[in-house]
């Protein structure tokens, strides 16, 4: 028990100078240490913040949807790579029988192909353009970002795997693509895959979310078939995902049933799934953390050291009084890591600020939000503080160590 | 002169086993090394100050004792002897039947926590900490429990005629109540043995009279040892000792 009150009252002791020594401003090295873990996190923070975004917002996103089914050689958190990456086979009878359960608001095969785009039959204008191919459900969602309630529900040029079906040879714009083309609705569109060409009508255009994981990349929307009669994949009824939507979470085993080697990715687990997958963002959060905890460490250990420095006679008074080393160690490496723990706190904060400011800023440039805040980020700062703090008060602990005693009585 | 310093020389230190004496030294030496902790020196061939020379003494509980001298005559030394903040280069210091020298760093520093009160002459109270907080810290180490730890210093500031000012830092205080502070604080473990480091050496006549008259009325359960220049606390010490280069020149 007399340990479990020395214990505790030595970190109280600790808390009360830190707050101290912070409310009057009387220690400088204090206050640089708290600015200096401050600094680190709120870069690290803010790095983190745009690494998370950069792993989360890559996959092709629609409003409801609560799964993605990829193969599993494949990433649900790559538009690029499904050209030319393993594919999904026999969609549209998968998605008839995922349809057919009442549990799953719809389904729709996705296919994404770059295509090149030129109005009317005006060649020499041609774009490039992502066309993603869907069967576009009664209910209308928002397929890449794009609004699906302008074409035509179903996929009538499929025909039970004939393909010889009525072509409706709608296509649906974001902004970005019929200001690319300088297209409006109701325009004629002449579409080239390889050797394949065909003419489609531009059945509207809609406004793109950007937060859509293609940002502001121009996009169509068309009928899957007849994409896939465009692009050859009509062989094997050919998709590069599937999007189910659902309020059930008991379709995933019947998904992956359906699908025995997919990967059947949710929604909630596609950030860390994107994150994780990713390099980029992985080696800037790693980059991040390293580049706080070196900075932190290195500044809150000299500033600290410091501190113990200009402390030391107060220091010597504790081990006259009957302190030994240990609780003044104690008490220095409680200090060190409050202090950061404070710089953590207050880094959380300014760093938040930095998510939200990157993203006003390259809303504005770029059209398109890259950071993405999670509360999680608030615990792993903080923490990443705390530990700084733990590391640095190796040095300021050995100069306590090293403190005479008689410090305490000198007269000067 | 030379007689007296003789006689006090080979004056023999009393019986460190009679539970009244509280401090003991026989036959102490204390020597430094000049240069000895400077990065370049080279040790061994030193140079060496010897601050005390000899020094025989014994300070029975209830006694009032006052260590005067003129600046350099050891009496500072002498205080961290007996404080055991330090230990002697030859012979005995014996605080509360405990020989000094015998003792670990660790154990030292358990002696003083346990034994000593010590009062500094700038005070040395933590400015973030309240008077109550600063009179409470001996305690913490000793693993007392929070409302121990206050109703205890809360007891010894109204002893010291501070139970108002509990709740002040000590920027909020004069010098006076500075320092009397720093007394409830040294006392507030009830040590056997108090030290006081030139404890009216920061105040004027009237304040200093005052935390004398608080130093004096604990005299009577312990052992006070005062290292002074001030006239005023040798008039009223039960016994003076008088310390010139390092040897006592008288002890009455």
């Amino acid at each position: 028990m007399p340990r479990r009150h020395r214990l505790l009252g030595i970190l109280g002791l600790a808390v009360r100078r830190v707050l101290g020594r912070l409310r009057t401003s009387s220690s400088k090295q204090v206050l640089l240490s708290v600015v200096g873990v401050a600094l680190a996190v709120t870069l690290m923070t803010t790095v983190s913040g745009i690494a998370l975004g950069m792993g989360a917002e890559n996959a092709i996103q629609s409003e409801d949807v609560d799964y993605w089914v990829v193969p599993e050689a494949s990433t649900a958190s790559s538009v690029a790579v499904s050209v030319g990456s393993p594919q999904l086979g026999n969609t549209h009878e998968i998605t008839a029988r995922l349809d057919q359960d009442e549990r799953v608001e719809y389904a729709t095969p996705v296919q994404t192909q770059l295509v090149r785009l030129a109005p009317g039959d005006n060649e020499s204008t041609d774009e490039f353009i992502l066309a993603a191919g869907i069967i576009p459900p009664e209910e209308p969602t928002t397929v890449v970002g794009v609004p699906t309630d302008a074409l035509e529900p179903g996929d009538p040029h499929y025909a039970n795997g004939t393909y010889e079906g009525p072509r409706t040879g709608e296509l649906v714009l974001n902004e970005a693509g019929a200001e690319l083309l300088g297209v409006s609705a109701g325009d004629e569109v002449t579409a080239e895959v390889g050797n394949s060409r065909a003419t489609f009508t531009v059945a509207d255009v809609r406004q793109g979310d950007v937060s859509s994981g293609v940002g502001p990349v121009p996009v169509a929307l068309v009928h899957l078939s007849e994409l896939q009669t465009m692009t050859g994949s009509t062989s094997g009824d050919l998709a590069d995902q599937l999007l189910v939507s659902t309020n059930t979470a008991g379709v995933k085993s019947d998904i992956e049933r359906l699908y025995p080697r997919t990967s059947v990715v949710t929604q909630t687990g596609l950030a860390v799934r994107g994150a994780s997958t990713s390099s980029l963002p992985l080696a800037m959060a790693a980059v991040s953390l390293t580049v706080a905890v070196l900075v932190g460490v290195l500044f809150v250990a000299t500033m600290m050291g410091l501190e113990v420095n200009a402390d030391r006679r107060n220091l010597a008074v504790l081990s006259a009084m009957g302190y030994r080393t240990g609780s003044q160690t104690l008490l220095v490496v409680a200090e060190t890591v409050i202090v950061a723990t404070i710089g953590g706190v207050v880094g959380v904060v300014t760093g938040i600020g930095g998510i939200f400011l990157t993203n006003a800023l390259t809303q504005e440039l770029l059209g398109v939000q890259v950071a993405l805040f999670d509360p999680i980020l608030v615990g792993y700062s903080v923490a990443v503080a705390a530990a700084i703090g733990l590391v640095s008060s190796v040095y300021p602990a050995w100069l306590t160590w090293r403190t005479p005693t008689l410090e305490a009585m000198s007269h000067d | 002169m030379a007689d007296s310093v003789s006689e006090q020389r080979s004056r023999p230190a009393a019986d460190a086993a009679d539970p009244a004496t509280a401090l003991r030294c026989e036959r102490v030496a204390r020597e430094y090394s000049r240069g000895r902790d400077s990065l370049f020196s080279r040790g061994g061939d030193a140079p060496t100050v010897r601050a005390l020379d000899g020094v025989s003494l014994s300070i029975a509980t209830g006694e009032f004792v006052a260590i005067a001298g003129p600046s350099g005559s050891g009496k500072s030394t002498l205080l961290h002897l007996l404080a055991a903040l330090d230990t002697p280069t030859t012979g005995d210091v014996t605080v509360a039947g405990t020989d000094v020298r015998s003792l670990s760093s660790r154990q030292r520093t358990t002696l003083r926590r346990d034994t000593i009160g010590i009062v500094f002459q700038h005070f040395h109270l933590l400015p973030a900490l309240s008077a109550r907080g600063n009179v409470a810290l001996p305690l913490i180490e000793r693993g007392v429990s929070k409302r121990d730890r206050r109703a205890r210093a809360d007891e010894l500031l109204e002893q010291v005629g501070l139970g108002d000012r509990a709740g002040h830092k000590p920027g909020e205080l004069s010098g006076g109540e500075q320092q009397r502070v720093a007394i409830a604080r040294a006392l507030v473990s009830d040590p056997a043995v108090l030290i006081a480091d030139e404890p009216t050496g920061e105040l004027d006549t009237e304040t200093g009279q005052r935390v004398l008259d608080y130093i004096e009325q604990t005299a009577s359960e312990r052992a006070v040892v005062v290292a002074t220049h001030d006239d005023h606390v040798i008039d009223r010490a039960d016994r003076v000792i008088r310390l010139r280069d390092g040897i006592v020149v008288s002890d009455a």
